[in-house]
């Protein structure tokens, strides 16, 4: 169903997109810092609007937009040639990347839930069914960049908006845990997602159509910040 | 994925109300009828209820392998773990189940939250909240959705009543009052008062007095 209103039209694809990209969409996001909670306990709590800017900003040049948004938009190719042993290779590419044990765990964890999630009212889509089969059958792990193109995928979505849905989900994650653990205020919070969206925006259009033998990560700094909080006795998130 | 689900019980309740010490008293009385647990234990910081629990339950007591014990931060969110985004908690469900098929029942003890806590239906079975008689006689009657729609309303440290003034008579009117037809259980996790009787609440009502699989399986 759509809705013409002047030169623009809506359509329940547009809501698809608004419903994925909610942080009420059950995926356990919320629980992830991706290190920033051993970085505040590093730097004794002391850690300012910028530290938190240049953080996030890191992950989206270094590590969200050439690993996870190029693996978005290598699923959708996968999706679009019916190329299911590719599908299955980016899976694989993207489970052993990830450097942390409980970075690989979240993100599976997180992949299955969502697609689950998804499978629950939207039970025909093919390519949905057989990465559910293969990852019941032990033969694909479920990680979440994967898992989340197939859903936007199933749900009608593009592929470009997707980059942007995934790249957005992870700022709100990490802001979400920087005001949990008191570094930032709300007004601050929405002030760094807005001042972001360039950022966003551009590491999309640099990324969404890498190939997947051009697809890279470097940011050994903050790899090392999670295996720190991997080990942290007493925290308040899984990552 | 799983292929079978086996029972969960979700138990929650406020920061020190007896939730972990409720869990170590029921998982040696379940034990001994032959039932094999395993447990995941949010807490909003640390994993040291599991920790604990781990050592006390499986290393200690020998009563479970002590990779049936598993902690799992919840990001400051208890609630949310629990009823809004289970996904965390069910995937680590789903985990156990295949790795340990035969388990009885499987407990999911909340991080200390409020007393609106519930569990989604899709990750528990059967939902235990706990209160405690410290926090004074007025918690049955101040109601909250972990209170009024629990299967089974615990009241925990009946032991202190006296000391802070507590009159269980009204905890007990209020709470029938309130649950109406749904039961409750004055409980002293410290001595074990009314801990069988939780027991078989849990053995009745989740598991339908369904025999332990290991006996099946002989």
């Amino acid at each position: 169903m759509s809705i013409k209103m002047g030169d623009n039209s809506i359509s329940i694809d547009d809501v698809s997109f608004l419903q994925l990209s909610d942080s009420f969409f059950p995926t356990g996001l919320y629980a992830t810092s991706n290190g920033l909670e051993l970085l505040f306990y590093s730097k004794n709590k002391k850690l300012t609007y910028a530290d938190i800017f240049d953080f996030i900003t890191a992950y989206l040049i270094q590590q969200i937009g050439p690993t996870d948004c190029s693996i978005i938009g290598n699923v959708y190719d996968c999706i679009q040639k019916n190329d299911c042993l590719k599908l299955l290779e980016l899976d694989s590419m993207y489970y052993y990347m990830r450097l942390i044990e409980e970075t690989r765990s979240a993100s599976t964890r997180s992949g299955i839930q969502l697609l689950r999630c998804i499978s629950s009212f939207i039970d025909d889509n093919e390519i949905v069914n057989f990465y559910l089969q293969n990852i019941k059958d032990g033969c694909a792990k479920g990680v979440y960049p994967v898992s989340f193109a197939l859903s936007c995928n199933a749900m009608n979505i593009k592929k470009e908006r997707s980059g942007l849905m995934l790249m957005y989900g992870f700022t709100i994650s990490i802001v979400g845990a920087a005001l949990r653990l008191g570094i930032l205020q709300h007004y601050d919070g929405q002030r760094i997602i807005h001042e972001i969206k360039p950022v966003i925006l551009s590491n999309v259009i640099k990324n969404i159509n890498r190939s997947s033998s051009n697809i890279w990560q470097f940011i050994p700094q903050l790899d090392i910040i999670q295996i720190h909080h991997e080990q942290m006795d007493s925290k308040m998130f899984i990552t | 994925m799983s292929l079978s689900r086996i029972p969960r019980i979700g138990i929650g309740g406020p920061v020190g109300s007896g939730k972990t010490m409720l869990i170590e008293q029921i998982v040696p009385i379940l034990k001994n009828k032959g039932y094999d647990v395993g447990i995941i234990s949010n807490d909003v910081v640390s994993k040291e209820d599991a920790e604990r629990m781990r050592k006390n339950l499986a290393t200690e007591k020998g009563l479970m392998s002590e990779d049936l014990v598993i902690g799992i931060a919840t990001g400051g969110c208890p609630h949310t773990a629990v009823r809004e985004d289970p996904s965390i908690n069910i995937s680590v469900v789903e985990e156990m189940e295949i790795k340990h098929p035969n388990l009885d029942l499987i407990i999911i003890e909340s991080g200390g939250d409020n007393i609106t806590t519930t569990f989604s239906p899709a990750l528990a079975d059967y939902f235990i909240y706990i209160i405690d008689v410290s926090s004074g006689d007025k918690y049955p009657r101040k109601r909250g959705l972990g209170i009024e729609t629990c299967d089974l309303l615990v009241i925990n440290k009946i032991d202190i009543a006296p000391y802070i003034g507590a009159d269980l008579g009204i905890m007990e009117r209020d709470a029938k009052h309130i649950r109406q037809d749904k039961p409750f259980v004055f409980v002293n996790s410290k001595t074990g008062q009314g801990v069988t009787e939780t027991t078989n609440y849990i053995v009745r009502d989740l598991l339908f007095n369904a025999l332990p699989k290991s006996k099946i399986n002989i």
